[in-house]
């Protein structure tokens, strides 16, 4: 790497030349993969509010079967769980991968088939749920039909990725890197595995609940987290112009992810009939996980301090570190739950619920809209038509998000605390929810209002009607004479 | 153990060996092949001549803009 002073203008050229043409190569199947998940973001957000109303106002929405509270929530998992965020991190998988490796991405048509094997499962599943079919085992729901376009179209985008990293002309395996391919290998195992074992060959009694939370909450895990952790590492030192604080620190994160999350789903069976020392080395499993937490957090505050007024000019920049920090949170908070103590309160009320939202929307869907904010103008050409929508997004999904994780945190605590009093009647528990059930809904209307600015701009975008980006390099603009300079990068 | 025992038994234990056979073998190519030699070069293995270390790549429509019309003066 090259000081910024004896870079010459061929130099920058040819480089930016070889970037062009790899965003080139992955135009189409990552813009692809981008509106299909905008596009199920959309659709889980409907469902949502449907579900979130009926919560509070039960006689919503009665008159058709299909738009029953149990369908709709199933629908709306579905929708946003494996619509969007699968989506979206497929896209960022193909693109992160395609940069890092520095090389162009061949026959994309064959990863735009896969994305639309996966787009055909998404409709027969949110429709199958919708119409009576689906499984009602948590992130399990689709109906049994679904499974194989799924598998198909996942193993196609995973061996895409893997065959894109074997070709790679960048000798150095990046972190995110690590994060991507570890994700393309565990889900299709994970998935494959779980649908084998509850819907085709169905196993016996307890191993059920058993497989099905280490498969739902490595969906989570190792699937969801790797990437939005992949796109943080690549993106916070791209756009603030300063490489990560400790690689070192980053390795060990990814390396312990690896190692202790995969143990950590049985602690959603607290309380159940499964064996003691299941549950026991779960709790140490999601303990061990303030390693690679720590790790994280540790690296991106770092390299992050003195560049934080940066937040003020980069919408990508933004939504990341948000998304970042709210990983600490979340995941802080999410070792504490796994306590035996800790459950016996928070354990089947709303608690759970705000935390799950935190971390797959203030973590993980916030940190793919910072990827897409980055991502797309490089794939399209054009720039994003209006600052004034990117606002009016961040906005709406920051003060959304809050609202929906204080709300249901403080009323789902209560909830716990009041169940577990004997003398308390159930209905005094549900009058008293009401309220924290009603801010869940205004939350979610703002959170919604944020995806249909982001849909606007993403059509206006692919329309061609923000401004067409300058010729040269591909960063998407100067630092402007007002913003102070980039901090010189601190030794690891 | 009748056929469905055995298909469970042979899918658990098959994905122990296999999850943890390819985090060891992961580890071992990449102590191998050098990755975890070289921290710094690491970590600067994102930037290029394009897009150098010390220069941001982002920010809001509205700044683009008020750059470019400074520029233009």
């Amino acid at each position: 790497m090259l000081p910024l002073a004896a870079i010459t203008p061929q130099q920058r050229e040819e480089a930016a030349r070889e970037r062009r043409a790899i965003d080139a190569s992955c135009r189409v199947p990552v813009l692809y993969f981008c509106v299909s998940a905008v596009f199920w973001l959309l659709i889980g957000s409907a469902l949502a509010f449907i579900a979130s109303v009926k919560l509070h106002s039960p006689y919503f929405l009665t008159g058709s079967p299909e738009l029953t509270f149990g369908r709709v929530r199933m629908a709306h998992l579905q929708a946003v769980g494996l619509g969007w965020s699968a989506l979206s991190l497929m896209a960022a998988s193909i693109w992160l991968m395609c940069r890092l490796s520095r090389v162009e991405l061949i026959y994309p048509r064959l990863v735009v088939f896969g994305g639309t094997l996966w787009n055909i499962g998404m409709i027969l599943d949110v429709v199958g749920i919708l119409r009576g079919d689906g499984l009602s085992i948590e992130w399990l729901d689709a109906p049994r039909y679904v499974p194989p376009f799924f598998i198909a179209g996942l193993g196609i985008v995973s061996a895409w990725t893997v065959a894109t990293f074997r070709r790679r002309r960048e000798p150095h395996v990046y972190v995110s890197q690590w994060y991507i391919l570890a994700a393309m290998f565990w889900l299709p195992w994970l998935y494959t595995v779980a649908v084998t074992m509850i819907v085709w060959l169905p196993a016996v009694g307890v191993v059920q609940p058993v497989v099905n939370w280490w498969f739902g909450h490595n969906y989570l895990g190792l699937w969801m987290t790797p990437v939005a952790l992949a796109s943080a590492y690549y993106l916070i030192p791209k756009i603030i112009g300063r490489p990560v604080h400790s690689y070192y620190l980053s390795i060990i994160g990814f390396w312990s992810l690896a190692l202790f999350y995969s143990w950590a789903g049985m602690h959603h069976l607290i309380g159940g009939p499964v064996p003691a020392w299941l549950v026991t080395a779960s709790t140490v499993g999601s303990m061990m996980m303030f390693i690679p937490v720590i790790a994280v957090a540790i690296n991106h505050h770092m390299t992050m301090l003195g560049s934080f007024h940066r937040l003020k000019y980069s919408p990508a920049l933004r939504f990341t570190v948000f998304g970042s920090i709210t990983y600490t949170a979340v995941s802080f908070q999410g070792s504490i739950e796994a306590l035996r103590d800790f459950s016996e309160v928070a354990h089947f009320t709303h608690y759970t619920v705000a935390h799950a939202h935190l971390g797959a929307y203030g973590f993980f869907t916030m940190i793919m809209f910072g990827l897409m904010y980055y991502m797309i103008p490089r794939l399209t050409g054009r720039e994003w038509a209006s600052s004034g929508l990117i606002r009016l997004h961040f906005w709406c999904s920051a003060i959304g998000i809050t609202i929906y994780f204080v709300a249901l945190s403080i009323g789902g605590w209560w909830q716990g605390r009041m169940l577990n009093n004997p003398n308390t009647g159930f209905d005094r528990i549900i009058t008293y929810l009401l309220p924290y059930l009603a801010l869940r809904s205004v939350a979610g209307v703002l959170m919604t209002v944020g995806h249909l600015a982001f849909a606007t701009l993403l059509t206006a975008n692919l329309l061609g009607w923000g401004q067409r980006r300058l010729g040269g390099p591909t960063y998407f603009a100067e630092p402007t004479r007002n913003i102070p300079p980039i901090a010189p990068p601190r030794e690891a | 153990m009748n056929p469905t025992e055995f298909a469970i038994f042979l899918t658990i234990f098959g994905s122990i060996v296999l999850f943890g056979g390819a985090a060891a073998l992961a580890l071992g190519w990449a102590f191998r092949g050098g990755q975890f030699e070289n921290f710094e070069r690491g970590a600067r293995s994102i930037f290029g001549p394009d897009e150098p270390i010390g220069e941001s790549t982002d920010a809001f429509p509205a700044f683009v803009r008020q750059n470019r019309s400074e520029a233009a003066l």
